[in-house]
């Protein structure tokens, strides 16, 4: 990576190449001997193991006889974030974790497989799929992340009209937005929402249901209304100093370095993000891409607790990031000025686990230290939200949308909801994989409720 | 160390590989080289009246991305004047006294050019001599090779015409390309040859391409059949082999080829019943080079095995090789898996349930682990699932008790009893 | 039906006439399979065999028949 710490200047140049997709892509003799080394199990476990069930035998035998859009298709068709989730996806926890070659020598590939047969069908501009016959049923889906995509590109195969409604100015929300683009380039996720656009499906961008639209419009004016809304912006930490120029939100902070703009330059700066998630992960590591001099990652528990992924804390040590355990953030110090100036913390303790068998942690009294930062960079969780939920009228428990796990239908009848939005509580995952497979499903509940009515209508 | 000297037929070489006669040996210059890396000997690329070649020789096949699984040429004997060949192999020989040089020979049907060519290969000093009744393209067209080597009148007509002549042994390298290859092995026999050596290349077409619909490989567009060779052959040629040694008849040594790629082959080649090996693709695949791990490979399995010349292997395997109605139809084996080192790909249970006879069963034990098991009575122990099992000793073919009777019977047995049981 | 299980009960049919002194006295071998005519001097009695280990077995039968009737 062109970054060196000494230095207190880092060029656009250097930014940009910090940001290009990190993970190499197979080459075509690696995919073709890799693909060769699957066993093309019969049941296989990978398959198990992914939430959308792509046939993984399937694709990697076709790469490895030349069928490459054949291994595409069996791709997108299981998944329609098959791109994007070759890159984002724990496939260690997934597919190749279930692997019987794990046995006996070591895992298949699968992801920078997935991600071959993906990137051909890119540079080759396939259509992959079609539209369905009309069938006039037009629904509304709030949303154009992954889940609200996957949704969409199965109800326009079944011949549904379908409207996304996307508040931001891209579709493609988290894919678009929330991963950095050294593990995800724009350009994937753009394609994916392309394979949707090319199916007939619109997608009304800058668009903010509850002040452009009334959910209440939607449900009115659609034979069915998904919320894929996601979630909000990171909470408010509740301590001193959050106002502080220098004080920043992780989503707002990586969405920035996904405009491709580079207006950030942090040469020289010294960047404390707080949180140890995956999205903590990502502030920390752009931060280095963008030159600061040093970034730490401050977190109140320790390592064992941290919910990034083993392969997300992984690059986080590879690009030098150090890591503060037990240390709870007390102040955001600033000078006159309105800068940060530092992060007073308050070093905590381990003690016994609590009823739900975590450890819990105490604040060790007096034992503070003040971390010299010029940049906080919050990442601890995101907001529900709660008025856009409430608009619907549909019931939810602390801003996690209640659904029936089987067709993601809510207390309302004809509103489904998938993704971020249902996720917490014990319901849902968080992961882009599991959104996709939540859109397949609500989609066939949905065709399967507007086909049974048009039978019985009719 | 084990003494790895051969003789086939009175010619002595200091290890059983030889090169064959092909690309590798068209002239000094490489025969030189292959004696350096460590062949003990070569059949210097087919002699013949000068003929010309086509531009695009040569095509492979290639398996689950294994490069060269087999191999198909369309070039011809040397294309190289006789004398300079003849030069070569004079000055080859004084260089490397102890190693073996066989002129492959390739004439018409005709007493005098065979009288001919061989008087003054053997002038030259050659070892032996191999006539080329074998090569199925391009000069079958011509009554030669292949198409001599089909008539097994021809065979032995030939064969006596050079035995009028030669000083040295004569080998006869018979085709494949034939419905039973022992007739033109009798027929060399009774010719007079000192030894026969198989199996020359099988007609072949390498592929198509699917683009330009060529046939691969192509002459400016245009195909024509060529010989096939390389590790795919090697079952066909090492049965060849087999028929050729087991038969009383055929009392002459043989020289094994066909798809020898390691010292693995050579063993199994030798073992039913050739004297020494010949060896072309898995050199023009790997260079000579690779003659050092076929030596040294040989070297070891031999001590491992305490045997102390490579000489003893010859043969062994072929009083174990018959006809399939004198095998025990009363014999049973049984696949076993062993659940711990199965890795629970199903591959087992998928060929079983779909192509064979249905005896092995996904279960789940009491944790809910997968677990594989063969029902031992159903399964009628035809191999099928330790040759997909992926996992070396997962598998394992085990002998069970019989249930058709305790004592051995074959067909034969069977058929000449039952024969005798007509309706009264 | 399972292989083993069609071959179990033919075999069960042979055995019940052998165990009751019958002997074979005649095969007839075709595409349906094998005829085979055992007596035990006063009656006849016979069975279509068509599973191919009754055929195995009931031919080793036949040799161990021979075999003793040349040891006798």
């Amino acid at each position: 990576m062109a970054t060196n710490q000494s230095e207190a200047w880092i060029s656009v140049e250097d930014i940009k190449a910090n940001f290009t997709e990190a993970h190499p892509a197979l080459k075509q003799k690696d995919a073709v001997d890799e693909a060769n080394r699957c066993l093309y199990c019969y049941d296989a476990p990978c398959i198990t193991a992914c939430p959308t069930d792509i046939d993984i035998p399937a694709f990697i035998k076709k790469i490895a006889s030349g069928n490459m859009k054949g291994s595409a298709v069996t791709i997108m068709d299981a998944n329609p974030s098959g791109a994007s989730c070759a890159r984002v996806c724990p496939t260690e926890e997934l597919c190749e974790g279930a692997c019987v070659l794990n046995h006996a020598s070591t895992p298949i590939m699968i992801g920078d497989l997935q991600r071959y047969a993906t990137d051909w069908a890119i540079k080759n501009e396939q259509v992959l799929f079609k539209k369905g016959e009309d069938t006039k049923q037009h629904i509304a889906i709030v949303g154009s992340g992954p889940a609200g995509l996957s949704a969409a590109r199965e109800l326009a195969r079944f011949g549904h009209r379908v409207t996304i409604y996307e508040a931001s100015a891209e579709a493609g929300g988290l894919n678009t937005y929330g991963i950095v683009s050294f593990r995800l380039p724009k350009e994937i996720p753009a394609w994916e929402v392309k394979q949707v656009k090319d199916l007939g499906v619109e997608i009304k961008t800058n668009t903010i249901v509850g002040k452009d639209i009334s959910a209440a419009e939607l449900t009115e004016q659609y034979h069915a209304v998904i919320i894929a809304a996601g979630m909000g912006k990171v909470p408010t930490l509740g301590i001193d100093g959050e106002e502080l120029e220098g004080v920043r939100d992780a989503i707002e902070f990586v969405k920035m370095t996904k405009s491709g703009k580079w207006e950030e330059n942090l040469s020289g700066k010294k960047v404390a993000v707080i949180g140890a998630g995956n999205t903590a992960v990502d502030a920390a590591t752009c931060s280095v891409r963008l030159g600061a001099e040093n970034v730490k990652m401050v977190y109140r528990r320790t390592e064992k607790e941290m919910t990034a992924y083993a392969f997300e804390y992984e690059f986080a040590k590879q690009d030098g990031i150090e890591f503060k355990w037990l240390s709870a953030p007390a102040k955001i110090e600033g000078n006159s000025s309105g800068e940060v100036t530092g992060l007073l913390v308050n070093k905590m303790k381990l003690e016994a686990a609590g009823e739900d068998g975590r450890q819990k942690v105490k604040a060790i009294e007096g034992a503070t230290e003040t971390l010299d930062v010029d940049l906080v960079i919050k990442a601890i969780g995101q907001e529900r939200l709660n008025p856009l939920i409430e608009a619907f009228e549909v019931t939810h428990s602390d801003g996690v949308i209640q659904i029936d796990e089987t067709t993601y239908a809510t207390s309302k009848t004809g509103v489904y909801a998938i993704g971020d939005i249902i996720f917490g509580k014990g319901q849902g995952e968080a992961m882009v994989v599991s959104a996709a497979q939540q859109g397949k499903k609500a989609a066939w509940a949905i065709h399967s409720e507007l086909t049974e009515n048009a039978v019985h209508s009719a | 160390m084990a003494n790895l000297e051969t003789s086939l037929a009175g010619i002595r070489s200091p290890n059983p590989f030889w090169l064959a006669s092909a690309p590798p040996t068209n002239s000094g210059y490489q025969v030189q080289r292959a004696f350096e890396a460590g062949w003990g000997g070569a059949v210097w690329k087919t002699l013949g009246d000068p003929i010309l070649n086509v531009s695009s020789r040569f095509a492979a096949t290639s398996f689950n991305g294994q490069a060269v699984a087999g191999f198909n040429n369309i070039e011809l004997i040397t294309d190289r004047p006789l004398e300079v060949n003849l030069r070569e192999i004079e000055e080859t020989k004084i260089k490397y006294p102890n190693h073996a040089i066989i002129a492959s020979l390739m004439v018409e049907p005709n007493q005098e050019k065979w009288h001919e060519i061989v008087k003054m290969v053997e002038a030259v000093g050659v070892d032996g001599l191999e006539l080329n009744f074998g090569c199925p393209h391009g000069m079958a067209e011509r009554g030669m090779g292949a198409a001599s080597g089909q008539v097994p009148e021809l065979v032995k007509q030939q064969t006596a015409w050079v035995k009028e002549v030669a000083q040295t042994p004569v080998i006869v390298k018979l085709t494949p390309n034939i419905t039973d290859i022992t007739f033109t092995a009798k027929a060399a026999v009774e010719g007079g040859a000192d030894a026969v050596s198989m199996i020359n290349t099988i007609n072949s077409l390498a592929g198509v391409d699917l683009d330009s619909w060529n046939t691969v490989p192509n002459v400016a567009g245009k195909g024509a059949h060529g010989g096939y060779c390389g590790p795919a052959v090697k079952p066909i040629a090492l049965n060849m082999v087999a028929e050729c040694a087991r038969r009383p008849d055929i009392n002459v040594p043989i020289s094994g080829m066909g798809g020898v790629s390691s010292w693995k082959e050579a063993a199994e080649f030798m073992l039913m019943g050739a004297s020494n090996v010949q060896v072309c693709t898995a050199a023009m695949h790997h260079g000579f080079r690779i003659v050092e791990d076929m030596i040294d490979g040989l070297n070891n399995y031999l001590d491992e095995k305490q045997i102390g010349s490579v000489a003893e292997l010859v043969g062994k395997t072929v009083p174990k090789y018959s006809d399939w109605g004198e095998l025990d139809l009363n014999y049973r084996v049984v696949a076993q898996i062993d659940t711990e080192t199965c890795i629970n790909c199903n591959k087992c249970h998928i060929a079983c349930e779909d192509t064979s006879h249905q005896c092995i069963d996904m279960l789940k034990d009491e944790q809910g682990n997968d677990f594989l098991q063969v029902r031992e009575d159903d399964c009628v122990g035809c191999n099928l699932c330790s040759i997909v099992c992926p996992v070396d000793g997962a598998i394992e073919m085990v002998e069970a008790p019989r249930k058709t009777g305790e004592e051995p019977m074959t067909w034969n047995e069977r058929q000449s009893l039952v024969s005798m049981m007509g309706v009264k | 039906m399972r292989e083993h299980a069609e071959f179990m009960l033919e075999k069960e049919k042979i055995d019940a006439l052998i165990e009751d002194g019958y002997e074979i006295t005649a095969v007839q071998e075709n595409l349906e399979g094998a005829f085979v005519q055992f007596s035990n001097g006063e009656k006849q009695a016979h069975l279509h065999i068509e599973s191919a280990d009754a055929r195995k077995y009931f031919s080793f039968l036949l040799k161990k028949q021979k075999e003793e009737a040349a040891s006798t």
